[in-house]
């Protein structure tokens, strides 16, 4: 399809394909400084020739000056946001990648090795084919948080709510992760009321969610420690809190650990892996369910993750 | 018996490594961690060292820069094999000193014993 002339013109159209909004908008910005520019030319010269007053003339310039040095400012602001993502992008496209690769090598050579009949009797055929099913799993959890990504930036994301047991997903999923915490040294512990009401929320979603805050709080307990989970009943949501004793997140990343692709550039990115994704996904589901999202951290003392859901239908 | 130390946490990868080299009758020692692998390293002063990036403790570039500091290892050929391929890595992993640069998709453990065996030729 060739594109026509009058496409350039459409602002409207050319910055919603960059995802930005006007104000974020290099070519809508570019166009209000020149109508802007235009206009201080003609008042200036209306100004200065007709009523011959050069301090009205000089004050004008000034007004108009300062309004362009405040559009100069968001369209720097705008490169500047486009700069940092299109970095990010090539980063994630980087980390996905080794994401990708570290589970299909895993069973890349797995199957190499029961190929060739090698397989020891220390480790059967059937435990590699189980771990094989494990790193399979892996990966696809890895695809479905890209598609995932792509529905939250097409604001496609349909989430089905129902009654459930917070508690209960909450416990289930600490099952899971007990082995690879404690590869971590990491012990984790669960504090909640008897009596907890009920969510109304996407179950296998806030599930997600609740993994991916537990996989983070793991994985940058990079010297062991506790890490806790409670649960309390407060104003008609629950409040779901975790805490480490990790690595936690300097002053200046904190600003953007909610961000796509985001991971910290410090020591603890080569100390493990990560997606740069769950954060941004954890968000985008626990505020259209309804619910609030944030944070707390310490460097070097540990971080505090928390989210809360309603329990009732809100609407 | 030549012997090889892999340092990488994924367990996974250290077995199938692992029964493929003792099958070729090497000896294999094996890390989960950055610190564990210095200090075996330092201990065992192994034929050659196999050597992930992304490591608990102790990160792979931390790992390979001490090692070549220290006047007992700075011998022992290291090959970094991991799933990174950044330029940036590539060539931090390398002006460290390490010997080779493998990513672990793009080859399978036969095809890594041929790599590894040129490398323990070569500094023989």
């Amino acid at each position: 399809m060739v594109a026509s002339w009058t496409d350039n013109i459409n602002l409207k159209k050319v910055c919603s394909e960059y995802r930005v909004g006007l104000w974020q908008c290099p070519q809508f910005l570019f166009l209000i400084m020149g109508i802007i520019i235009i206009l201080a030319m003609l008042v200036t010269y209306v100004v200065a020739s007709r009523y011959q007053e050069p301090e009205l003339a000089a004050l004008t310039v000034l007004v108009l000056t300062a309004i362009l040095f405040a559009l100069g400012n968001l369209v720097v602001k705008a490169f500047e946001k486009v700069a940092l993502s299109s970095r990010s992008k090539s980063e994630f496209i980087s980390i996905m990648s080794h994401q990708l690769r570290s589970p299909l090598s895993a069973i890349k050579w797995q199957l190499s090795l029961l190929l060739q009949g090698q397989s020891s009797k220390a480790y059967s055929t059937g435990n590699y084919l189980e771990t094989i099913m494990q790193q399979n799993d892996r990966m696809i959890r890895a695809v479905n948080d890209l598609l995932e990504v792509n529905r939250i930036e097409d604001n496609d994301l349909i989430l089905r709510p129902q009654k459930f047991s917070l508690k209960n997903l909450t416990s289930k999923i600490i099952e899971e992760y007990n082995k690879y915490a404690s590869a971590y040294n990491a012990q984790i512990s669960l504090l909640a009321d008897g009596e907890l009401p009920e969510v109304f929320a996407d179950e296998e979603r806030i599930g997600r969610v609740t993994e991916h805050l537990l996989d983070n709080a793991i994985r940058y307990s990079i010297n062991g420690g506790k890490i806790t989970i409670s649960l309390e009943n407060k104003e008609n949501k629950i409040l779901w809190k975790i805490s480490d004793e990790g690595h936690g997140i300097s002053p200046a990343e904190q600003k953007r650990v909610f961000e796509k692709y985001f991971r910290s550039p410090s020591a603890a990115r080569y100390q493990t892996g990560g997606s740069g994704v769950g954060l941004f996904i954890a968000k985008a589901i626990i505020q259209q369910s309804g619910g609030e999202i944030g944070f707390s951290s310490q460097e070097s003392k540990g971080s505090t993750f928390w989210f809360s859901l309603p329990i009732n239908k809100t609407s | 018996m030549k012997k090889i130390l892999f340092i990488e946490d994924e367990e996974a990868l250290q077995r199938t490594m692992g029964e493929m080299l003792e099958q070729n009758s090497y000896s294999i020692l094996k890390a989960l961690d950055g610190e564990a692998g210095l200090k075996m390293a330092k201990k065992e002063l192994p034929d050659l060292i196999l050597l992930d990036l992304i490591l608990p403790k102790k990160n792979g570039f931390e790992v390979l820069e001490e090692l070549k500091k220290d006047s007992a290892t700075k011998n022992i050929p290291v090959a970094v094999l991991t799933n990174l391929e950044g330029s940036a890595e590539v060539e931090r992993a390398l002006a460290l000193g390490a010997t080779t640069y493998l990513v672990k998709a793009n080859y399978k453990p036969d095809e890594l014993l041929a790599k590894i065996e040129v490398i323990l030729n070569h500094h023989s």
